[in-house]
């Protein structure tokens, strides 16, 4: 089998994500993002204050205005901010060069982060990443000097940043219980935040089964003069796909997904594990229409990560244009934040190119989609090419030193009886479709033992048995097990057997009737769990009864007895 | 209101009987059983139909035995339906009141209601009963409809019970073919907890387990509502056919057996020496060690009551304080409380076998304690459902019978 490598290009390495901390607020974000890890993105913090700046984990670290405050804060001065950082300039250029998409983490109102972010937003966009820009504002006690310079600093990051996510400290209290501990409350602020980052990142790094890129995130948030929605969740175990919806809908931007009833544009991206069904990605969707108007244009990313394990996670990103933000009796106390999206030319490029590194991804899903209808191991197979890959290698080692099992049941899998690894030409009819499998066994025929994975063709593509070649050759596959005496009649019985559409066997005259009627019967069940043919006394011959592996059909006397 | 004395019937079609209850409801609602048609059934497995013409001979037989015994001519039953494919969920609706409104109005509680319901469950299933379970008004729990109140975010919980809409209307098939008329398809544990438990045994906390013939059924009652249902695909057949498959016997000895000899508990004791059965003529026609035909059982029922353990809420036995109650008639079995205990480790009640028959006794069997659910459970109905609507209900639930 050769495994098919996806186009690596439609996706944006991680090493070339950048998460930038700027002030004492930044820094502390930061630290969370470090302390949940980050799929490699480099971070960098940047700070006026040497002694906060020493403490702070990140990898890199640039002290700004090292002669003009002597390693001393800016001091809630905006100007000393703004000096400091131009100090700096050439050296922060030089870490952001390259990078093809940074966030900066920055909390507004203090020195550093008002006079400073600005000018990082505009360095970064000259070396043509796209700015996704995190803001948290004052609290409404710290006064309104330093609201004021918030505002203005976030009416200029509105502008040079291509997303601008800004988070009120106000509304922190809604993240926490009330007596819960005001660290609790910065580390739950510091926390949304740092889920946002991720599952930006992971939006735009994961090469999607359904994919969403830069060009979606930018399309959802275009819209002038608007104030980005952003709410993730991720949720686990039962009920997954609702509980990731709630978690994101519960995030303090959404107010409960209130505000998305005003939304043009929205997009969601879903990212689970390899278990991810179907199912539950039309649950949520259900669920998510009753929050978003029928108009609006709905984008919709999938992606299958294996880190995910058996979790699920929704990221939800939409603009709200101002006028309806005003309508919001709740956002009274948000500051009127303008976002103006101009994708500099640089980006353009990059999401221009999008689209057409967009197209493999779709079409991927349709070779995998046939095979992994009947065949055993939906699940496994639908996950991706790699995982074919596994599944295929794993089979035969539960099966081919069982020769003897394989030979008795003359179900599907014992075709598998040998390492598809070994052979590299029989890995040609895997990416093909099962009437082309057919002439590719053929020609090992006579020394079908020596080559006995040829038969890998019709194994990986189940239809391979219902496609009218099928029969003739698993017939033909069927003497060299070890069944010479019997062999004609068998091949005769299958072929009648396998041609009629009912699964239920023939076996009249086999040598094992029962084995093989154990073994074809459960034909629309996965029957390579078919290993144990144990009478089932009353209940032979109907659907196993499983329950945790165990088949309770069986008595537990004897199961336990094993 | 004034209300006349009524008929109901209950339907069970079981792995192993079909069983008619037919009882009267006295306006003071009292329930009297006039009589009881009982058969053994054939070509239902594991609760679920898989020989029409057989279940259907079956059903007519019982049909006349129960017109027989109470004189009366039934027109329409209540049903009771179960199988592994029936599932009980228990799902949350959250309604936030609009800006600007600050009392719950009834639109709202409905909205938040609608909400709830709206699980979503695979596209073939149907729901077969949607139960409210309680309300919450921001956070606070609230036993009736907080209509009127000040609040913000009014929640409706739910427990929602839905099957494979296929199977239960294969069922449904059945019965009018019969020709009999269903008035309700009830899942058959909560139809079993109707007749097991009391309001206040619910209030407290209890659990029904129905071990039937073919299925093991479920119902969690906490607070004095269901908290939990489900349907393990496990009874009694189950025992007979290990005794068969580890004994070698046939299933009908197998049968005789389990009933005469068998034992669920871990006494050893009771496992000393060896289990004979006398054919007509006197002979020893079965000699089975007893250690070994009791252990077969008692691994058997053991597994299937972890099974229902398993599937409850986490710690949710622990809150029980009324006790498990065993019915069906898996639960005649030797020594199944003792089991049960050592499982739940809370108070165990079983039915003991009645010992004289007639239908004065049933009442006590548990083998009739669905069907006799089914009338508790029809008498409800009864007493929530509007007077005037009578005729226009029934037509409609002849189109929809899952509509309540």
């Amino acid at each position: 089998m050769i495994p098919y490598q996806r186009d690596r290009q439609q996706t944006i390495p991680s090493s070339s994500v950048k998460i930038v901390g700027l002030g004492g607020a930044g820094a502390n974000m930061l630290e969370r993002v470090a302390l949940d890890g980050t799929e490699g993105a480099e971070l960098l913090a940047l700070n006026t204050d040497a002694r906060t700046l020493a403490a702070c984990v990140a990898g890199e670290k640039i002290q700004l205005g090292r002669n003009l405050t002597k390693g001393l804060g800016a001091g809630g001065d905006p100007d000393l901010g703004h000096q400091a950082i131009l100090e700096s300039e050439e050296e922060i250029r030089l870490s952001l060069r390259g990078r093809r998409i940074v966030f900066l983490c920055v909390g507004l109102g203090g020195g550093t982060g008002s006079g400073a972010a600005p000018i990082i937003t505009r360095i970064a966009r000259e070396e043509g990443a796209f700015v996704v820009v995190f803001a948290t504002m004052p609290f409404g006690f710290e006064g309104r000097r330093r609201r004021e310079q918030a505002e203005s600093c976030l009416n200029e990051l509105a502008v040079l940043s291509n997303a601008l996510v800004t988070f009120d400290n106000n509304r922190m209290g809604e993240l926490v219980l009330a007596k819960q501990g005001i660290h609790e409350a910065f580390s739950a602020a510091d926390r949304m935040i740092c889920e946002s980052i991720k599952a930006v990142i992971r939006l735009v790094i994961r090469p999607g089964l359904i994919n969403v890129g830069l060009d979606d995130l930018m399309s959802a948030l275009r819209t002038n003069r608007s104030r980005c929605l952003f709410g993730s969740g991720l949720a686990k175990g039962k009920d997954r796909a609702a509980a990731a919806l709630r978690n994101a809908l519960a995030s303090p931007l959404l107010d409960q997904g209130a505000l998305l009833k005003d939304a043009e544009t929205v997009l969601v991206h879903l990212c689970g594990g390899e278990d991810l069904t179907l199912y539950e990605v039309e649950l949520l969707m259900q669920r998510l229409q009753k929050f978003v108007p029928d108009s609006a244009h709905v984008l919709f990313g999938a992606a299958i990560d294996p880190a995910m394990g058996e979790g699920l996670s929704v990221t939800l990103i939409s603009a709200l244009p101002e006028d309806a933000l005003a309508a919001a009796p709740r956002d009274s106390v948000d500051p009127e934040e303008k976002s103006f999206l101009d994708p500099s030319e640089s980006f353009t490029t990059a999401a221009a190119a999008e689209p057409s590194a967009t197209e493999p991804a779709v079409t991927e899903p349709e070779p995998d989609a046939p095979a992994a209808r009947p065949s055993p191991e939906p699940l496994s197979l639908a996950a991706g090419p790699t995982s074919l890959e596994v599944a295929a290698a794993d089979i035969p080692r539960l099966f081919g030193d069982d020769l003897p099992f394989a030979e008795s049941t003359g179900d599907p899998q014992p075709n598998t009886t040998a390492p598809p690894e070994t052979d590299p030409p029989t890995a040609k009819p895997a990416p093909k479709f099962p009437p082309a499998a057919k002439p590719e066994p053929e020609p090992p025929l006579p020394e079908a033992s020596e080559f006995p994975e040829a038969k890998i063709g019709p194994f990986t593509f189940k239809p391979a048995q219902r496609s009218p070649s099928a029969p003739r050759l698993w017939g033909k596959t069927a003497p060299h097990k070890q069944e010479p005496p019997t062999g004609d009649p068998f091949e005769d019985d299958l072929e009648t057997g396998s041609a009629t559409p009912t699964p239920e066997p023939p076996a009249t005259d086999s040598p094992a009737p029962t084995k093989l009627k154990l073994g074809v019967k459960p034909s629309s069940s996965q029957n390579e769990l078919a290993l144990d043919s144990a009478p089932r006394g009353r209940f032979e011959g109907q659907t196993p009864n499983v329950v945790d592996g165990e088949d309770l059909d069986l008595p537990p006397f004897l199961r336990k007895k094993k | 209101m004034a209300r006349r004395t009524k008929i109901h019937v209950g339907l069970e079609i079981g792995t192993s009987k079909t069983c008619f209850v037919v009882g009267e409801v006295k306006p003071d609602t009292a329930v009297r059983i006039l009589g009881i048609g009982t058969t053994k059934t054939a070509g239902v497995r594991k609760g679920e139909i898989y020989d029409f013409p057989q279940a259907r001979a079956c059903l007519r037989d019982a049909l006349v035995k129960a017109e027989d015994a109470s004189d009366v001519e039934i027109g329409s039953v209540f049903l009771a339906v179960t199988g592994s494919h029936i599932h009980g969920v228990n799902n949350r609706g959250t309604f936030r009141l609009p800006e600007g409104q600050s009392i719950v109005e009834a639109d709202h509680v409905e909205e938040a209601k609608t909400i709830a319901r709206d699980v979503h469950i695979p596209a073939d299933h149907v729901h077969l009963h949607p139960i409210i379970r309680n309300y919450l008004l921001d956070g606070l729990y609230q036993n009736t409809s907080p209509t009127g109140l000040y609040g913000r975010t009014v929640e409706a919980d739910f427990h929602i019970v839905h099957g494979i809409g296929a199977r239960i209307q294969n069922s449904i098939r059945l019965v009018r073919e019969t020709p009999l008329e269903v008035d309700d398809v009830v899942f058959s544990p909560i139809a079993t907890a109707q007749m097991a438990l009391n309001q206040e045994q619910r209030e407290r906390g209890a659990l029904v387990i129905d071990v039937g013939g073919g299925t093991t059924d479920y119902a969690l009652y906490i607070d004095g509502s269901i908290a939990a249902s489900g349907c393990i695909p496990v009874g009694g057949d189950h025992v007979t056919n290990d005794i068969h498959l580890v004994t070698g016997l046939p299933f009908s000895t197998a049968e005789k057996l389990k009933i005469a000899e068998g034992d669920a508990s871990a006494d050893p004791s009771r496992s000393v020496g060896i289990a004979k059965l006398d054919d007509d003529r006197g002979y020893a026609e079965v000699e089975v060690r007893r250690s070994i035909l009791n252990e077969v059982i008692r691994q058997r029922l053991e597994e299937t009551l972890r099974l229902v353990r398993q599937r409850l809420p986490e710690g949710a036995v622990e809150t029980l304080g009324s006790g498990v109650f065993l019915t069906g008639g898996t639960s005649l079995m030797r020594g199944f409380s003792e089991l049960a205990f050592e499982i739940f480790g809370r108070d165990i009640y079983r039915p003991e076998p009645p010992d004289v028959s007639g239908v004065q006794t049933s009442f006590k069997d548990p083998r009739y304690a669905t069907a006799i659910g089914l009338i508790r459970y029809a008498q409800i109905l009864e007493t929530e459902r509007p007077v005037h609507d009578g005729c226009i209900s029934r037509v409609l639930r002849l189109f929809w019978p899952f509509h309540r």
